[in-house]
């Protein structure tokens, strides 16, 4: 091959892998269908928080607000409800949704883990 | 010709090797990273979880519209997600108290209101409007109808539970300079919703098409709704069953069902209201040729 060929070849590699990213990254990108809960969006981690406060605020199972907000990562509970809490305040949740919230992370930080039955 | 094909081919070339490494590389080596999903492209699994936690917060909120727009995050059919995972929870030994609240769930989400009050009153019932979803354009519209919902359903008051303890609002009273008695507000006893159920008909059904020995519980509350969510305890010398009604809607919210054993007696409890119906046994059906049959037990609060 001559230069030129070598030239047209490089060039046609360049745009066939810049169409392919396009194709690959935009047009069709993998979609996910068994995804694990930590890369759940801000606001979804924020209401599934908001749930276990809810379901903690009748409870008081401490033990089952730790495991069902270890759900959300490998993250302390205290962390994962602070941070729901923080989303909460700057996003207009109404004043007995933020107490539940506070009431759940102040419950977190005195947790204290222990042997239990359930996953 | 070939001269063509020479000028031709190390440009087609190049750009099919360039789409496939740009494939290989969008697709497979560096895919995009999703690090904001919802939560329908969860596994399975982490789905359940989920829709224990939706049920959970119910249970203490009693706050329908909100449970049913977070369980439609999930995709797929609510009631017969949450009624099949009831069933496989079951299956699977766990402890009927983790399963309750998702078949009660289940069911309120059926009969369109919630059907029982929160029972601790510190957890209140926050506007809905106040969803932590609306600051999210697409989240929003899905809620719009279920906020429809709850409007409606608060101003359809035939459908509102029946309490036993009246509850009203004490205006602030400014003092008067002549007080006249106000009359107090009568205590007026209405039906309780824990109202024990009664055994109000045991019909021997003879179908050789039904599964032999087919035990049907038809559970009814004071104004002929079927209801669901009662647990049922079945006992006999050799063991014990425990099932809700409610897990077979096609046939009724009120339905449930058990296979008898020729030869065996068995006693039934209803978990709410503690009632009892024992020496309950499979008849015998048919002349020439005998089969088990089945029994339908109807239930029904005063």
């Amino acid at each position: 091959m001559n230069w030129s060929n070598w030239f047209k070849f490089l060039a046609a590699l360049a745009i066939g892998a810049a169409a392919g990213l396009v194709y690959g990254w935009l047009i069709s990108p993998v979609e996910y269908t068994d995804a694990p809960p930590n890369i759940l969006r801000a606001d979804y981690r924020a209401d599934y928080a908001l749930m276990t406060a809810e379901a903690y605020q009748k409870d008081r199972d401490a033990d089952a607000a730790a495991r069902r907000l270890a759900l959300l990562g490998s993250e302390p509970p205290a962390q994962i409800a602070a941070s729901a809490l923080q989303y909460a305040t700057d996003n207009g949740f109404t004043q007995n949704e933020i107490l539940a919230l506070q009431g759940l992370l102040n419950a977190m930080q005195t947790y204290q883990p222990q042997e239990s039955a359930l996953p | 010709m070939k001269a063509h094909l020479n000028r031709i081919f190390p440009p087609l070339l190049g750009l099919l090797c360039g789409i496939g490494l740009g494939l290989l590389y969008s697709w497979q080596i560096s895919p995009v990273a999703y690090i904001d999903a919802d939560p329908s492209i969860l596994r399975a699994d982490f789905k359940d979880q989920y829709r224990i936690v939706i049920a959970a917060a119910y249970d203490a909120t009693r706050d329908l519209p909100r449970a049913r727009a977070r369980l439609e995050l999930l995709g797929g059919d609510p009631i017969g997600e949450l009624s099949a995972q009831a069933q496989r929870m079951l299956a699977g030994g766990e402890p009927s108290e983790r399963v309750k609240p998702l078949a009660q769930l289940a069911a309120d989400l059926r009969q369109g209101a919630a059907s029982l009050p929160p029972e601790n009153p510190t957890v209140t019932k926050a506007p809905f409007a106040g969803a932590p979803f609306t600051p999210l354009p697409n989240i929003a519209a899905t809620e719009t109808p279920a906020l429809a919902e709850f409007t409606a359903e608060t101003e359809f008051q035939p459908e509102a539970p029946i309490l036993s303890t009246p509850s009203f609002e004490q205006t602030p009273l400014s003092p008067q300079e002549f007080s006249t008695p106000t009359p107090r507000p009568t205590f007026t006893p209405t039906q309780s919703v824990n109202a024990p159920f009664i055994l109000v008909s045991q019909d021997t059904i003879c179908d050789p098409a039904l599964p032999p020995g087919l035990m049907q519980f038809m559970l009814i509350d004071a104004r002929r709704k079927q209801v669901a969510g009662i647990q049922i305890i079945v006992t006999w010398d050799k063991g014990e069953d425990r099932f809700f009604t409610g897990f077979k809607p096609e046939i009724g919210d009120g339905y449930a069902d058990f296979i008898m054993q020729a030869d065996t007696v068995y006693n039934i409890r209803i978990v709410e209201g503690g009632t009892f119906a024992p020496n309950i046994s499979a008849p015998i059906c048919g002349g020439d040729a005998p089969f088990l049959g089945g029994l339908l037990l109807t239930f029904q609060q005063p």
